[in-house]
């Protein structure tokens, strides 16, 4: 039997696989971790420091083994295989509440496909002023939707279990409100079946956009933990860009016998590396979204394409 | 002699000679000096201070304006009078009660010699605590109602440390007064976090750190820690018992409250003035990537400061962070600018820190010596004995340990604070 490695030997291993700045930062988050656990045991049983270490050096994400990741001012709980909170997401989803200027008195409804851990709806409640903001997530995962409702529950927003709130039934709420729901979004049928309340006044999404093509090339931490089903934006049929969701979503948008939006409504969609201007010129042509802009992430690469449905 | 008189600021044991300060401090000096000296003594010695001169002329002033101020109140300047009269209210009632227990005191005077030994002991107390009011007016409430109160008192700290000269050392040592601070902090009911640190690759210690201190008056308490600490030790490594010296370098930042980084509505910058830069590139980036990387970096173009932060596990957070440290030195620099001015426009006896200056010593026993250097520091006493020294208090802690478990720092925070209360005061009344 080969003996387990030292600690010793595992930190010069993870020296070695990513770096001895970003490992010493590592090493000191995993022992914060354990000594103060950012997510209750009930919720994420927390390992021993070499456990953690063993694993991270396996090539598992950070953040699946510290069970969590901050989000803003928020923590999420992270667990596999739902998909991570990226940084992109963080910054934009922020920009994002900082354009919206709902009251009590005047709410918005938003509508967040594709919701995973359900971050971005999440975060748009917590920064939103009480009774301003409330959210449906959707997701085809049934971890993702769980997920969501531990992690509103988590972050002390009001989770609905029974389907999303009326508009006539906003006012009755002083706090924001979020309601993750199982739904396919390939299913044309979806809005009715999730028993959804169009129109909405915001709609968001991260959907999968990673082209099949460059799945194979994705590092082992993402292709061999996340979920394949939240990364590649190729479905059976289509051009292989990873654009499948959007073209899904335009046609959603760009339905007007059953609008999703309300007239200027706004839509923010993530888009891979690459791919803005296009993802901008589906919208345009197949929904007729106007007032489109580019949004850059911190990375300097365009990250949201963000615009207004016509009526 | 009184404390407060010009000749003896200059680290003298007067200084902290505070009753409300050291009463546990045996090591220091004491009140007693008041109830050592010969009763009679006392009260002349009381009557020279020139607190109590100064304290006279307001209350002279204050009656003066109370003879300019007309009954209904009709003149244009009334008003300000009356602010001001109401300004020296607390004052004129200390004074009152100062001149009622000091005639008191005189009265108990013939009584000390009575004949009748029951009558003689019921004076000997009445006079102690006659004293000891007094005592407590001159030395607490007075110069408490003279200085102006602190207009930093709500501000948190944030203390950053970087290591000097002594390589490994010094950064053992950081990691050592990191602990010291921390701890201090804890017992003192302030909350102490370390928002950075740069680990000594491969060892114990730390390059450099940040360590945000949050309470009231925590700015206040520990700004007198800017400035060089020494430690002078055998390290462990050593193997020949050389006593080394390395430094570290501290200076205390002044804390606000946050507002939010990204609404940015700041009175010390505006937000364009801020370069944000992100540390790593990403590749794809997005879903491509989801390794950790949320090291920030912040410029405020028009100093040239340079925030970078990195310890936090999200971009956000890092910002959050860096702006606090920014806000911290701009703040800082603004604090130092205004104390230029008031200098600038009037004799200011107030010292200011000087964050080059050597302002304490940490003595460590040479335990490890070799048993002939040992002999020779038997005879050289100090020399095998823990110590603190503070340079600026010109006063040396025998207990090393309970200074670097937080607690023995309180007393050096206390007596640095009271020396600045001190010089303060000498500026009033210098005026
Ligand atoms: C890239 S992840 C985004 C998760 C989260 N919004 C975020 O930003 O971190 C995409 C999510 O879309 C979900 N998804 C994939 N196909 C879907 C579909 N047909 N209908 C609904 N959700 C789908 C996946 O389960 C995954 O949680």
């Amino acid at each position: 039997m080969i003996p387990a490695p030292s600690t010793r030997q595992l930190v010069v291993a993870l020296k070695r696989s990513v770096g001895a700045r970003a490992a010493e930062l590592e090493l000191k988050w995993m022992r914060q971790a354990v000594e103060q656990p950012p997510i209750p045991a009930s919720l994420h049983p927390t390992p021993t420091f070499e456990e953690m270490l063993a694993r991270r050096v396996a090539g598992e994400p950070l953040q699946y083994i510290l069970g969590s990741q901050p989000f803003g001012p928020l923590d999420l709980i992270v667990r596999p295989p739902v998909l991570i909170p990226r940084p992109e997401t963080e910054d934009w989803t922020i920009r994002l509440s900082e354009r919206l200027r709902p009251t009590k008195s005047k709410p918005i409804s938003i509508l967040d496909l594709c919701t995973g851990s359900g971050c971005i709806a999440l975060l748009l409640c917590h920064l939103l002023p009480p009774g301003s903001a409330h959210a449906t997530g959707i997701d085809v995962a049934e971890s993702a939707v769980q997920l969501a409702k531990d992690n509103g529950a988590f972050c002390g927003i009001t989770v609905l279990d029974n389907g999303p709130p009326l508009c006539a039934d906003f006012p009755k709420w002083d706090s924001n409100t979020f309601t993750p729901l199982l739904a396919n979004i390939r299913d044309p049928a979806f809005v009715i079946a999730a028993n959804l309340r169009p129109p909405y006044d915001i709609l968001t999404a991260n959907p999968p956009y990673i082209p099949k093509s460059q799945y194979d090339t994705l590092p082992g931490s993402v292709k061999d933990y996340e979920d394949p089903r939240a990364l590649i934006g190729d479905l059976d049929s289509g051009s292989a860009q990873g654009l499948s969701f959007y073209h899904m979503i335009a046609a959603l948008v760009g339905d007007k016998s059953r609008p999703i939006l309300k007239s200027d409504g706004i839509i923010a969609l993530e888009v891979g590396d690459g791919q803005a201007q296009e993802v901008a010129r589906i919208l345009h042509e197949q929904a007729q979204v106007h007032h489109i802009e580019i949004w850059r992430d911190p990375w300097d690469k365009e990250r949201v394409v963000v615009g207004r449905s016509s009526p | 002699m009184r404390n407060f008189c010009r000749s003896c600021t200059q680290s003298r044991p007067q200084l902290l000679s505070s009753p409300l300060v050291f009463r546990s401090s045996p090591y220091l000096f004491f009140k007693a000096r008041y109830l050592s000296s010969t009763q009679n003594n006392a009260l002349s010695r009381f009557d020279g201070a020139p607190i109590l001169k100064y304290v006279r002329q307001k209350v002279e002033e204050r009656s003066k304006l109370l003879s300019l101020i007309s009954d209904d109140f009709s003149n244009a300047e009334d008003v300000s009078l009356a602010k001001r009269i109401k300004d020296l209210e607390p004052l004129e009632t200390a004074w009152k009660e100062w001149s009622n227990t000091r005639k008191s005191l005189q009265e108990t005077l013939p009584l000390l010699d009575d004949a009748d030994p029951a009558m003689r002991a019921l004076a000997v107390e009445e006079h102690a605590s006659l004293l000891e009011t007094l005592t407590n007016l001159l030395d607490s409430t007075f110069p408490t109602l003279l200085v102006p109160a602190s207009d930093t008192a709500h501000l948190s700290a944030l203390v950053e440390l970087k290591a000097g000269v002594g390589g490994s050392e010094a950064s053992l040592f950081l990691a050592e007064l990191v602990r010291m601070y921390t701890r201090a902090a804890n017992t003192l009911g302030w909350r102490a976090t370390t928002m950075s640190s740069n680990m000594l690759e491969g060892g114990n210690g730390m390059k450099d750190a940040i360590l945000e201190v949050k309470g009231d008056k925590a700015y206040d308490a520990l700004r007198w820690e800017s400035g060089i600490h020494r430690v002078q030790r055998v390290p462990a490594t050593e193997a020949n018992g050389r006593v080394h010296t390395s430094t570290v370098a501290i200076v205390v930042l002044p804390l606000s409250e946050e507002n939010d980084s990204h609404a940015g509505k700041d009175e010390l910058f505006s937000p364009d003035e801020i370069k944000i830069e992100v540390m790593r590139a990403r590749g794809a980036g997005g879903q491509h990537v989801n390794k950790t990387e949320s090291a920030v970096r912040l410029t405020h173009l028009p100093t040239g400061i340079t925030v970078s932060m990195q310890d936090e596990r999200s971009q956000h957070q890092n910002r959050r962070r860096a702006f606090q440290v920014l806000r911290a030195r701009l703040m800082d620099r603004k604090l130092s600018r205004e104390v230029m001015e008031r200098r600038a426009v009037r004799r200011n006896l107030v010292r200011s820190a000087d964050r080059s200056e050597k302002i304490r010593t940490y003595n460590y026993a040479q335990a490890s010596l070799p048993p002939m250097l040992i002999f020779y520091s038997v005879i050289a006493h100090t020399k095998l004995q823990d110590r603190v020294t503070d340079h600026r208090l010109g006063l040396s802690l025998m207990n090393l340990m309970s200074v670097m478990e937080g607690d023995g720092l309180q007393e050096i925070l206390q007596a640095l604070e009271e020396r600045y209360r001190n010089e303060s005061l000498e500026e009033v009344l210098t005026q």
